[in-house]
């Protein structure tokens, strides 16, 4: 569980290797075969190492630690103080970096082949989501992982703006601004962790919290408001989910797959780090489930009203947003579990819809269900993925939200909060309302136009059904066997309630 | 939003928000007043003698170094996001036709009515700055500077020059000169981890400075690597100092940090300059094909 390897091989790729790439396809800007070469094997190896790397730390720039006894070590197991920068790669990490890393595999071979030309710094932003993704999961310092969100807004605001449409513009210019406050405010709260104990190392400051010191202590709490503050613009949680709804409603749906991944994963790392630090302080459970709730109603009222399907979705990604922390915030072992199980069948089955609306978008007249009807006779194939990609997100067994979502309600009850659980409940149930809204009017509703053989548009690609296919393996095998995926997070979750210190 | 919008509830709510973050972080400072842990500083304090006479180098390029690699990454994003919102990486669907994407258009800059003294004035001064901008550079782990402000010292001369004169100024550089510098200081400052990672294991381990293989500190447990000489030499015998302090004498370098700076100039004279040259000349891809 506490592994003593110190120097890893693997974290450093993570990061470098999408940094590289990004330099060298900003360069490349229009040469579309050498972009293409290079994107497909660079997102290729990301995918190939997080599958076969071992776990342990990386300490980057390789000082050791400082025994309490006086000298140093480079084992990671014993207790010292950290000289250097720490990044930990477990098996939730693990999970969590393979699946960023398929994505990403699966929207550069989409982008490729859907985008035309100057698609260069638009790979380069896509390599550079992916790298944020990483370093927040597995940082395990306060400075770094501020660094980490800081970078991730930026990014996400130029994957929006790549569309190039007004609609993004504004989305992006709003939420770079708002999303400013989202790095600020992890960044206040780390300057008073670093004045109270003196370590930018998470572990460290915990284990050196001053929480018997009653005036001291108090700096903690403004610092758990600037952290949670941060949580809620980074993943875009009530009340600024709008902000992230518009983000991933102007960005191309194939990038909202990245997008919304990369916000899922800022979610269960500032969301344990909150655990971690705060979690022994007064109210704070009540804080974060207060923001869950009110995400996940908020979110899905938002997404009923809808009449674009990108939009739809971007406001169930909001509310199912809030299912994550809903688990996360309840602190105990098997809510934790469920938060994270949420967020990897989340990802998964939103990436579905999303890349089904991807398809529909390229019948050249939007994703309305105003303009657009009678896909379903069209492309059979894309109206099917989006009606399974539809029952995994309303928990419908046998796929993969069904069991996240019972996992969640069962640590609600055992919790002793019934009326969580009949949140969570309703939730799925207005998911799957919403969802059937959109897919009934687009896919399955008669079409004129259709029928007088209107031709508009572009084929869907057959690299979309390829990795669509793909994603709903993925969603009925987390639902048949969601042991396979439980067991990759049992660790962080038992780590985070018994020894918060440990990464 | 314009103020407006910030009448009624909304504002009252701002206000309040305000006043609670105000009224948090001012008591909060005022409790640290004498109360600030230490930590791990003093750690740093006592190595600091074996590496850059200047400690902050050290904290920043070194120890922190990997940090400093990713918010130097900020400033080259910055810039690529910068530059895509003028239009520089717009990208459309095949066969798919969107809503049309927003030109903006460039600044209307003219030179012609700068007076004669202002003129003749500006070469000195670009030539000046961009001297104190290497001045800054060479001296990054010695004394208080380094490649960042390095970067903003020469695009500061590069604004100057074309505020003066132009396109057409003495820093002449071009967009895809800019474009590949940034990225090339930004894979120097990466790249430098590859020496410490293939010896030690350890992304960028300053082989040049080599404080744990090389015998210089003892008490080390752990760490089973060597850093052949010819590395040490090699990164560390370019920026090799006698420091003469108070309990003894320090034959210190700072390794990988002067180059880790070079890049980080790098990075950032081709991301600031970048924006500026962007930001008022536009950007067309048809005019830069044909350039």
């Amino acid at each position: 569980m506490n592994e003593s390897i110190s120097n890893l091989w693997s974290i450093p790729l993570f990061i470098i290797i999408p940094i590289l790439t990004a330099i060298a396809l900003n360069i490349m800007y229009n040469r579309k075969k050498a972009i293409s070469v290079t994107a497909v094997a660079s997102s290729f190896a990301l995918v190939v190492i997080s599958a076969l790397s071992p776990f342990g730390f990386h300490w980057f720039t390789g000082h050791p630690a400082v025994l309490p006894t006086g000298g140093y070590t480079y084992r990671a197991d014993l207790l010292g103080w950290r000289l250097s920068l720490e990044y930990y790669y477990g098996p939730l990490q693990q999970i969590a970096i393979f699946l960023a890393s398929l994505l990403l595999l699966f929207v550069v071979m989409i982008s490729i082949k859907s985008l035309k030309k100057n698609i260069g710094p638009y790979i380069s932003l896509l390599f550079l989501t992916f790298m944020s993704s990483a370093i927040v999961i597995m940082v395990n310092d306060f400075y770094h992982m501020w660094i980490g969100v800081e970078i991730g807004s930026l990014i996400v605001a130029g994957v929006v703006l790549a569309s190039g449409e007004a609609v993004s513009q504004k989305a992006a210019l709003k939420y770079t601004f708002f999303s400013a406050l989202s790095g600020a405010g992890l960044a206040i709260a780390l300057a008073l962790i670093l004045g109270v104990t003196g370590y930018s190392n998470i572990s460290d400051a915990i284990k050196a919290m001053p929480l018997s010191n009653g005036s001291l202590a108090s700096i903690l709490y403004v610092a758990f408001g600037f952290t949670v503050l941060s949580w809620v613009y980074a993943g875009g949680l009530a009340p600024i989910h709008p902000l992230k709804a518009d983000v991933y409603g102007a960005s191309f749906p194939h990038a909202t797959v990245l997008l919304q991944a990369q916000s899922k994963l800022m979610l269960v790392a500032i969301g344990l780090l909150l655990l971690r630090v705060f979690g022994t302080l007064p109210f704070a459970k009540e804080v974060m489930l207060s923001i869950s709730v009110l995400t996940m109603m908020l979110g899905v009222v938002m997404a009923m009203l809808q009449t674009d399907f990108r939009w739809t979705l971007a406001y169930l990604i909001v509310s199912h947003s809030g299912l994550v922390t809903l688990g996360i915030s309840l602190g105990t072992v098997q809510g934790i579990i469920g938060g994270l199980f949420q967020a990897i069948n989340d990802v998964v089955y939103m990436s579905v819809l999303l890349l089904a609306c991807e398809g529909v978008y390229y019948f050249g007249r939007g994703t309305s269900i105003k303009s657009v009807s009678g896909i379903a006779k069209r492309a059979p194939w894309l109206a099917i993925a989006a009606i399974l990609g539809a029952f995994a997100a309303s928990g419908v067994p046998p796929f993969n939200g069904f069991q996240s979502e019972i996992i969640l309600i069962q640590a609600s009850l055992n919790y002793g909060m019934p009326e969580l659980a009949i949140v969570v409940l309703m939730v799925s149930v207005t998911t799957f309302i919403a969802l059937f809204k959109g897919i009934y009017n687009i896919f399955l509703r008669p079409d004129d136009a259709l029928n007088n053989n209107e031709k508009t548009g572009t084929p869907v690609p057959k690299i979309l059904y390829a990795c669509l296919a793909a994603l709903i393996f993925i969603t009925v095998l987390f639902g048949v066997y969601p042991q396979l995926a439980i067991n990759f997070l049992t660790e962080a979750a038992l780590k985070v309630v018994y020894i918060p210190w440990v990464p | 939003m314009d103020s407006k919008g910030l009448k009624g509830s909304r504002g009252i709510i701002a206000v309040i928000a305000l006043m609670i973050i105000f009224v948090g972080v001012s008591t909060s400072l005022l409790q640290l007043n004498g109360n600030v842990a230490r930590g791990i500083s003093p750690e740093y304090n006592e190595l600091a003698p074996y590496e850059a006479p200047n400690n902050l180098a050290s904290w920043v390029y070194d120890y922190r170094g990997f940090d400093t690699l990713i918010e130097t990454g900020v400033i080259y994003v910055g810039a690529l996001v910068s530059v895509l919102a003028i239009g520089r990486g717009i990208v459309r669907v095949k066969g798919v036709e969107g809503d049309a994407p927003v030109a903006p258009s460039s600044m209307e800059f003219n030179v012609s009515t700068l007076n004669v003294i202002l003129k003749y004035f500006g070469v000195p001064v670009i030539i000046l700055l961009v001297a104190y901008a290497l001045l800054v550079l060479t001296g990054a782990a010695t004394s208080g500077g380094g490649g960042f402000q390095c970067g903003v010292i020469f695009s500061s001369a590069y604004l100057l020059g074309m505020i003066f004169y132009g396109r057409k100024n003495p820093l002449n550089l071009s967009k895809k000169f800019l474009i590949a510098i940034g990225g090339v200081g930004w894979s120097i400052y990466a790249l430098l981890g590859l020496p410490g990672y293939l010896t030690t294991g350890y992304w960028q381990y300053n082989v040049g400075a080599d404080l744990w293989t090389s015998g210089v500190i003892p008490g080390v447990d752990g760490m089973a690597a060597v850093v052949p000489d010819i590395l040490r030499q090699l990164f560390g015998d370019p920026f090799r100092l006698l420091l003469v302090m108070s309990d003894g004498t320090y034959a210190s370098t700072a390794g990988i940090v002067p180059l880790i700076n070079i890049g980080e100039a790098f990075n950032v004279i081709g991301a600031i300059c970048l924006i500026f040259l962007v930001f008022v000349y536009g950007w067309n891809d048809e005019e830069e094909k044909s350039r």
